[in-house]
């Protein structure tokens, strides 16, 4: 039985695991891999303290502080995919390799994944030229026209990625006008390979074995009917959001709409006694690493002011 | 020993994650770039049927992305 338990190895789980270990309270930190979201990004430039780093160094260094810590057991390549409360009011967890963990408390650390489009051909070329990862795959796309859904940061980095390879970019935006930076909105905006689609709204990604074009719904002007339109396109870049991976605590802890982890900002606590959350999946205002790191420290100490007071 | 090959972009990081693995392990591995290696890459995709990197050959066992526990068990790697 540990005394903490927390899930998830981004910037936030890793914070909670540092303090919780100095704490010394017996604790155990579960994760897929190290460093959250970020580790596909090829530059943060807003990580405090560092004024450059690869999403890559930036989950060593995570990985390489929260190693150097004695008191807290590392488990990786590992996804908690159940969580229940047992009746003396401790927790019991189930990951996919099937290991079973009990703890006193939990910090729920999950961050958030992809959100997907959920139109016809999306998951049947997954990977067959539906990508997820812009900054891993790109390169397969030299000399081809490509078609990048979103409208906000991501989906403007992903245009950027794939400029130095892909011949002609399409970026279908749902609404009618960009989100994102300023500044990457006028480096997309203005670049001559680059064709921004307004009132794009995707209804079928077609091909056989690979993906050879895309539907869409033009909005067009307002008064005006809808058109359907297809591009031939062999690549599409889903980049239109984020959704918080909490489905495995629903049946325990308030979520707002969304799915987001209602928790108090003052200490991170959830709905349910034992559990708090932090970053991402949570609902709090900013998804940022720097804010998460805050949260899982603040977290991290609160657990700890419980046990001590046990 | 196992023969294991990976193919990779370079600006993939599951990619770099997947050979400080084997790095980690001593797992000795040949490396493609199918961004630069038109060949390598329709080796890649009929091997794996899809195009995402990374794609990691294992005696002809193919694992698409960076699975650790699946690399694990192919590998005879002891779980830490």
């Amino acid at each position: 039985m540990y005394d903490l338990i927390i899930i998830g190895g981004g910037p936030g789980g890793v914070a909670a695991g540092v303090y919780a270990a100095r704490k010394k309270m017996r604790t155990a930190l579960v994760t897929g891999d190290f460093g959250g979201q970020s580790v596909v990004s090829a530059g943060i430039e807003n990580w405090i303290g560092t004024k450059t780093i690869s999403g890559f160094d930036l989950a060593k260094s995570l990985e390489e502080h929260l190693r150097a810590q004695k008191d807290i057991e590392i488990f990786t390549g590992e996804l908690v995919t159940a969580v229940t409360k047992k009746e003396d009011g401790t927790f019991s967890m189930t990951t996919k390799s099937g290991k079973v963990l009990d703890a006193k408390n939990i910090i729920l650390a999950s961050g958030s994944r992809r959100k997907r489009l959920g139109i016809p051909g999306e998951d049947r070329l997954d990977g067959k030229g539906v990508v997820f990862c812009t900054t891993c795959d790109a390169p397969l796309f030299g000399g081809q026209d490509v078609a990048v859904v979103g409208g906000a940061n991501s989906a403007l980095e992903s245009v950027l990625d794939l400029i130095p390879y892909a011949k002609k970019i399409y970026l279908l935006v749902r609404g009618d006008a960009l989100k994102g930076d300023p500044v990457t909105q006028d480096k997309v905006k203005t670049h001559p390979q680059v064709e921004v689609v307004f009132g794009a709204v995707p209804q079928e990604i077609t091909g056989d074995a690979f993906v050879n074009g895309i539907r869409y719904q033009d909005k067009g002007k307002v008064g005006t009917p809808d058109e359907t339109k297809t591009l031939a396109v062999t690549g599409v870049f889903v980049e239109v959001g984020l959704l918080p991976n909490s489905d495995f605590v629903k049946a325990l802890v308030k979520t707002e709409p969304y799915g987001h982890v209602v928790v108090d900002p003052a200490t991170q606590q959830t709905s349910c006694p034992g559990i708090w959350a932090i970053g991402d999946v949570t609902d709090t205002l900013y998804k940022q690493n720097n804010i998460s790191v805050g949260e899982g420290v603040k977290a991290a100490l609160n657990v700890y002011d419980k046990v001590k007071l046990g | 020993m196992s023969h294991v090959t990976i193919y990779s972009t370079p600006s993939c990081v599951y990619c770099k994650m997947a050979k400080e693995f084997f790095a980690k392990n001593g797992v000795q591995y040949e490396e493609f770039n199918v961004g630069s290696d038109l060949k390598a890459r329709e080796d890649m995709v009929a091997k794996s049927h899809q195009l995402g990197v990374p794609v990691i050959d294992i005696d002809g066992n193919i694992v698409i992305g960076f699975d650790q526990k699946n690399l694990e068990t192919l590998l005879g790697l002891g779980v830490k």
